[in-house]
């Protein structure tokens, strides 16, 4: 017998609004969920940016370990090279000082230049052609200029000149 | 489906409440519990990679000056530099000063380190050479030989009738190899 004009409903479980909490509930746990693992990605690939970041620069590190150590090296085979070279122009131009200082009535037979010291073996005409045009230059240049003459069978005079700096300087001047 | 559920017209507050106290719940638990610690640590993460960052950056400026300051340096002293390194070859030293002297001949003195990273060889030079005027050119040219070379004391010099005797020492100067 039936007692109502309708027909019975089935009634469901969860009302509408009740699905709509749920659902609504869902997706922000579902949101939360998301938003805290994007976090520790993020974090995790912080940590690994850390680390790789700390070797790059312990590598850089040790390259400008590496590049100081050639710079200096460079400058110091260059500051040795600019002594070697200026040296061997200075010797150079103490050579030719030498040369151009004897006077065309002088030949030299022997020159031994040490550091401190030049030794000048010639001939030279009379003594005071040497007296005048060698030995007093080499007076100005030297703190001690001993000469010896010894006379020849031509009349002309071999002459021995030993001439001495004192210091540490030699004759590179 | 349901045309005739009436939840959303006649809202029950009773349920209303249950549903906002459990997503609050629910909502505080992940806030407290996962998201601001996350954050926090997120934060000190953050602040330290910044901070290796800057101090990796810092030190790669570094670098690429000291590269820069290096390839300048190589640049300007490239002869120098492959001075160095050339070999120094007895052979090679008597053909360069075959240009200006005839009869050169060497002799090896010593061999002795020279400020640590260098190493020094002496050698006597005997030669004989026609006019002065070949010794300053040899000693000019030197200053551009492929070694690094240094005329030094004692020189002698000896006329005879048509050439010069000359005896020299020379320094040579290598990188030490064994640094």
């Amino acid at each position: 017998m039936r007692l109502s004009f309708i027909a019975p409903r089935p009634k469901p479980f969860l009302s509408l609004f009740s699905k709509m909490w749920v659902v609504f509930i869902v997706l922000m746990s579902l949101f939360m969920i998301i938003f805290n693992f994007y976090i520790v990605i993020e974090m995790s690939s912080f940590k690994s940016g850390v680390v790789d970041l700390t070797k790059e620069r312990e590598r850089l590190e040790l390259k400008i370990d590496e590049d100081d150590e050639l710079i200096s090296l460079i400058l110091r085979q260059k500051a040795l090279s600019e002594e070697i070279f200026s040296n061997n122009t200075l010797l150079k131009e103490s050579m030719k000082n030498l040369f151009d200082l004897v006077p065309d009535q002088i030949t030299l037979q022997k020159v031994q230049m040490e550091r401190n010291s030049l030794v000048i073996y010639g001939v030279t005409p009379t003594q005071d052609t040497f007296n005048f045009l060698l030995a007093a230059p080499l007076k100005s240049i030297f703190h001690t200029s001993n000469t010896t003459f010894y006379l020849t069978k031509e009349g002309w005079y071999n002459f021995v000149s030993i001439n001495k700096i004192i210091g540490e300087d030699g004759i590179r001047e | 489906m349901n045309n005739f559920d009436r939840s959303l017209d006649k809202i029950d507050m009773m349920k209303l409440l249950i549903f906002l106290t459990v997503f609050m719940v629910i909502t505080f638990t992940f806030v407290f519990l996962m998201i601001i610690p996350n954050i926090k640590d997120h934060r000190v993460l953050q602040a330290e990679y910044k901070r290796v960052l800057v101090h990796k950056t810092r030190v790669e400026n570094l670098f690429f000056e000291r590269e820069a300051e290096l390839s300048k340096l190589k640049a300007e002293n490239v002869h120098i530099i492959s001075a160095f390194k050339h070999p120094f070859t007895q052979q090679e030293f008597v053909r360069y000063a075959g240009k200006f002297f005839a009869q050169v001949s060497l002799a090896e003195v010593t061999k002795s380190e020279y400020k640590k990273e260098f190493i020094e060889y002496e050698l006597n030079v005997t030669s004989m050479l026609k006019t002065p005027t070949n010794f300053y050119n040899f000693l000019e040219g030197l200053n551009r030989y492929d070694s690094i070379v240094q005329a030094d004391f004692p020189i002698h010099l000896e006329s005879s009738k048509e050439s010069i005797t000359s005896t020299f020492k020379i320094k040579v100067y290598d990188l030490n190899a064994t640094r």
